[in-house]
């Protein structure tokens, strides 16, 4: 791993030159609200944000997808588009995280899929640092720095970057721009340093995540459940719109006359009233109120025993979304026991 | 006679240079910036494109001719770059010979008459 530097007002100028690795997608202000989204022009790039509406895994898991064609003859899978290149500018720091969490559960075990595969390795990432606002406790979740999962990362000192090159990719991408990277000085680390540090002090959240798991075991039977399973509508904004969550459904459209069809899959959300119904109509999960305590459950108790850490990245994207107002931070302090949220 | 687009935000560059290629007996659109350079690509499909580099932003150009590249039968359109840009970044300059902008041609300006009419002009 090599550290360089590269000026903020040469940005535009590394952008045009990326373009030689993929199309080049980048968070843009749109409709009052900031996506990733491809980029007609670097002026259009907003790399200062909190948040997108959504996260990047709707690069490497769209909302829909066709997975194969099939008709009397046959089946064949659909690889329209898997193959197109596409370089993802600016993603923080949670999302990569987050990023790093999907690829335990579609790219490790026996079952590799082989849709997700496909994108990941032909999506770019390019990391940027961020200041956390009111709603981030990514330092809680121990996703406001990542060490794999992208190509390069850039950490803004002062009038320039210091860009982190993690991979022979990102060293093709710097070595295309050679003219525009210089090296590292004393000044430069300390300016890190320091910036670092006040990243830190910047979370207002703090959150005790160590024994969670075990709380949640406790209060199985907690009446916050029913709580907020009376609050909660089942939207399922929260599910669209977190960095993890990869729950689908799989579906057929199939033509008149039941010739041909294709399947697709979907995002799906844990607190649809359907997510949990079975064929001949038993629901494991009928009452909101265990739809909601399951969500929780999956996030910070579930996938900590199978995969050894919580799937929360604590990104905020939930609390920001939700239309009645349930947040994720004060759900997890009142089950701690804990009267307050800041640090 | 070749259908050509100008983009170029130069408008004295670019009625001088229409005012040439209008004269060899080509058709000329002029488009200001790489938006309304887009939109008239796609709309007119022209046979050649000679393309600015530093227009509102130094680097619309590169950007545009991507998004052109992108248009579903213009992939192989004959692209000229005419730009200054490598006087204004010496540093940063890309040979033809180099995919990632997928032009034809570059021309720094001030440019040669003679020479971008036989840049325009050379067959597919």
């Amino acid at each position: 791993m090599k550290t360089l530097k590269l000026a903020r007002e040469d940005l535009d100028l590394f952008a045009a030159v990326l373009q030689q690795f993929g199309v080049v997608h980048a968070p843009v202000r749109d409709r009052g609200s900031v996506r990733f989204q491809r980029i007609q022009r670097w002026s259009d790039v907003e790399l200062k944000y909190t948040r997108t509406v959504l996260p990047p895994k709707k690069y490497f898991l769209p909302q829909r997808e066709t997975l194969l064609y099939y008709d009397k003859n046959g089946y064949r899978p659909a690889t329209d588009q898997l193959d197109e290149r596409i370089v993802l500018f600016g993603v923080h720091a949670c999302d990569i995280r987050g990023l790093n969490i999907l690829d335990e559960v579609f790219l490790q075990g026996p079952h590799i899929d082989p849709y997700y595969q496909a994108r990941r390795s032909n999506v770019i990432v390019i990391g940027i640092d961020c200041l956390p606002d009111e709603h981030c406790f990514c330092r809680s979740m121990r996703a406001d720095f990542v060490e794999k999962g992208f190509d390069l990362f850039l950490y803004e000192i002062g009038e320039d970057y210091l860009v982190l090159v993690n991979t022979a990719l990102g060293d093709d991408m710097v070595l295309a721009t050679k003219s525009l990277f210089h090296p590292v000085t004393r000044a430069d680390v300390e300016e890190y340093k320091t910036r670092s540090q006040a990243l830190r002090a910047s979370q207002i959240i703090d959150v005790e995540i160590r024994d969670l798991p075990e709380i949640l075991e406790l209060e199985y039977d907690s009446e916050l459940w029913q709580e907020l399973g009376s609050k909660c509508l089942a939207c399922g904004s929260c599910s669209m719109v977190c960095p993890t969550c990869y729950c689908y459904d799989v579906a057929d459209d199939i033509t008149v006359g039941c010739n041909a069809g294709t399947r697709c899959r979907q995002w799906d959300s844990c607190l649809f009233s359907s997510h949990a119904q079975v064929a001949g109509g038993e629901n494991f999960r009928a009452q909101q109120a265990d739809r909601v305590k399951y969500r929780f459950y999956h996030k910070h108790r579930g996938f900590v025993a199978e995969y050894g850490h919580p799937s929360c990245v604590g990104c905020g994207r939930c609390t920001t979304v939700c239309p009645v107002g349930i947040n994720d931070v004060t759900v997890i302090n009142r089950l701690l026991g804990v009267s307050h949220v800041s640090h | 006679m070749k259908k050509i687009l100008i983009i170029d935000d130069d408008v004295d560059f670019t009625d001088s240079i229409a005012t040439l290629l209008e004269g060899a007996g080509h058709e000329v659109l002029r488009a200001r910036d790489g938006d309304e350079g887009v939109a008239l690509a796609l709309a007119a499909r022209p046979d050649v494109i000679v393309c600015d580099v530093m227009m509102k932003e130094r680097t619309e150009g590169f950007f545009t001719i991507q998004r052109l590249r992108r248009i579903p039968g213009l992939e192989h359109t004959r692209i000229v770059v005419v730009s200054s840009v490598y006087d204004a970044i010496p540093a940063f300059k890309v040979e033809p010979q180099q995919s990632w902008l997928r032009h034809d041609a570059f021309m720094q300006k001030p440019v040669d008459a003679d020479e971008l009419l036989r840049l325009v002009e050379v067959s597919a």
